[in-house]
Order: structure tokens, then C-alpha cells, then sequence
């Protein structure tokens, strides 16, 4: 419990110490549309898209699958959802970006029958330079019979500084828990990841040794 | 310094584009390619673009004109806010895009 408290400490420390990156965004570009899909170690699973008619804001929907490493209950939630800018910082070599969320759906899951309406609600700050970057994501899923609440961070460093048309390659450490009865304790994950143009991928393994991968579209 | 003269020469006259005009504008918040896509798409919406170049390392978006046509700095400072930047300076060249291309690919090696 005290190597989990001074860990997030660590944490919480380096967000606001390190310089804040190639982050995943729910809010592309006026026109833009994101598709992504993630795979979680066999804890999450989820698939998004959204459109933005503008820079500030977008709309879409996504489906969240979840399957308790603690006890084998699982969570199906699909939802429709709005993402908003809160807030933007564009520096002379850095973008700092806050983001909320929040939307309304439908649940099914194994410990309870038939089917709940669950909102969500989220919120992301992220800061990258073109050779580090940070984020911190929080999602929030509630209904009737359940509450769960994922945190996600990500340190991320570039070995090199990309141009915009030349492949960028970024270095990840991720950190996430799961409320609820989902995991216990913290997972930890280090990835590679990859971008070109639209489209984006990254994979890397947990420290169960696990698969964590995304692929994400933006056109 | 002659010789890469010459070559800057050589890609105007090949790119077809000498005496064409060019806008380049300096731009905050430009670190990463995924994002920065966006610049790219909308400024192609003009009818009067000809062609645009985007470079992460000299913080710098250019776009040129095709020949009669041109865009408003206001203009284009509102579809780089769409895009979701920050424009920091608007101006006009006579620099081709391709000689701009080159110094960008030449400082990037």
C-alpha cells in the first residue's frame, strides 16, 4: 500500500515536473474524424469514433468491453459521447491540451441482469514537446450496478524529433488501475509507438506479459 | 555555397513554380505530425492552393498561391485556429515551395 502511495506520488511528481506529447486526442481537427481501437491486456477492450465539426469539440460513440483479472465478471458498455477542448496551450515547442467528456449508453455485465443505462464522464491532460510527453486520462463508467473508473498515464520519449511527413517513433511507460474489481493494484506497460500521416500504432507488453496495442485512424 | 546555389536553382526551374507566391507562416503548438495533419487538409480547401508544406522543425506551414489567386492573412490565421494552432506571423515571399522544401529536407538531415 505504501509502494503504491509513494508511486503515484512518483508520478503525480513527474506530470507536473517533466515538460508534458504525441497524445492520443479525443478532439482532431475541424473536419476530422478519429477511429481508434484499443486492445488492453485482456482487461479492456475498446473501439471509438468520433467526429469533429470543430477544433473545440466532437461527436461520436465507442464500446468498452472490461473482464475482471480479479474475479472474472465483465462489463459490456456502449455509449454515444461528446468530447470537448477545455483548454489549449499552444507554445512556441510544446501543446498542452485539458479535455472532458461525458456521454450516456447502455451496460450489460455479468453480476446483474438485463440492461443499464451508464454514463460516462472523463477528463485528459496532456503536455508533449516533439522529444517527451505526458498525459493523464481519467474514465469514468456508472450505472445502477456498477462504478468503474479507469486512470491512465503515459510518459512517452522520442528518440529522435520527427518532421511532419517522416515516421515518428515514441518510447511509452503506461501506468493504469481499474476500479470496481477489475485489477488490482497498478498495471504497468511499455510500449512502442508509431505514427505516419493518419495513422497511428502502438504495441507493447504489460508486466503479466500481456498484449497492449492501439491503432488509431485520423482522416 | 555555389554549388548549393545552383541546386536551389535547379529545383525552382524543375518545380515550374519560379515567381509564384508564397505565404509562410510561423506557427505555436506545431510538435507533433498526427495532429498537425489537420493544417494540411484544411488549407487545401482553398481554391487558390496550390500546393503546402509543413515543417515541424521550423515551426513553419507555407502554402502557394496558383497563379491570379490569393487568401487573406485573416483567413488563413482563422483555418490554422481550426486546425487547432496558434498563428504567431503572416508573410509573403517570392521563395518558391520547393526551395522551402529543400532547406526543411537539408535541416532535418
Amino acid at each position: 500500500m505504501a509502494t503504491n502511495r509513494f508511486l503515484a506520488a512518483v508520478l503525480t511528481a513527474s506530470i507536473l515536473a517533466v515538460p508534458f506529447a504525441a497524445v492520443a486526442k479525443p478532439v482532431a481537427f475541424a473536419g476530422g474524424t478519429t477511429v481508434m481501437g484499443e486492445y488492453g491486456a485482456g482487461t479492456m477492450q475498446e473501439l471509438q469514433a468520433f467526429y469533429a465539426p470543430s477544433h473545440r469539440y466532437s461527436l461520436g460513440g465507442g464500446y468498452l468491453k472490461l473482464d475482471s483479472d480479479v474475479d472474472g465478471r465483465t462489463r459490456n458498455i456502449a455509449y454515444l459521447r461528446a468530447n470537448w477542448l477545455a483548454k489549449r496551450w499552444n507554445l512556441e515547442a510544446a501543446q498542452a491540451n485539458v479535455f472532458a467528456w461525458g456521454g450516456v449508453g447502455s451496460a450489460r455485465g455479468s453480476d446483474f441482469s438485463g440492461q443499464e443505462v451508464a454514463g460516462n464522464a472523463g477528463a485528459q491532460a496532456d503536455y508533449e514537446t516533439r522529444r517527451v510527453y505526458a498525459s493523464l486520462k481519467s474514465d469514468f463508467h456508472d450505472s445502477r450496478d456498477f462504478t468503474h473508473r479507469i486512470d491512465t498515464l503515459q510518459l512517452g520519449f522520442a528518440p529522435y524529433e520527427h518532421e511532419y511527413d517522416r515516421l515518428a517513433l515514441w518510447v511509452v511507460v503506461q501506468a493504469r488501475t481499474y476500479t470496481g474489481g477489475i485489477y488490482g493494484g497498478t498495471e504497468w506497460a511499455a510500449l512502442i509507438r508509431g505514427f505516419k500521416g493518419g495513422t497511428w500504432i502502438e504495441a507493447g507488453v504489460t508486466e503479466d506479459g500481456n498484449l497492449q496495442a492501439m491503432l488509431m485512424f485520423n482522416f | 555555397m555555389k554549388i548549393s546555389k545552383v541546386l536551389l536553382l535547379a529545383v525552382t526551374v524543375l518545380a515550374g513554380d519560379a515567381g509564384a507566391v508564397t505565404v509562410e507562416m510561423t506557427v505555436n503548438g506545431l510538435v507533433c505530425g498526427f495532429c498537425a495533419q489537420g493544417i494540411e487538409k484544411r488549407l487545401r480547401k482553398f481554391p487558390a492552393t496550390a500546393d503546402v508544406l509543413v515543417s515541424l522543425e521550423k515551426r513553419l506551414v507555407a502554402i502557394s498561391l496558383r497563379d491570379g489567386g490569393d487568401i487573406g492573412d485573416e483567413d488563413l490565421t482563422r483555418a490554422l485556429e481550426e486546425a487547432g494552432y496558434a498563428v504567431k506571423a503572416i508573410h509573403r515571399t517570392d521563395t518558391p515551395i520547393a526551395v522551402l522544401r529543400e532547406q526543411v529536407r537539408g535541416a532535418g538531415k
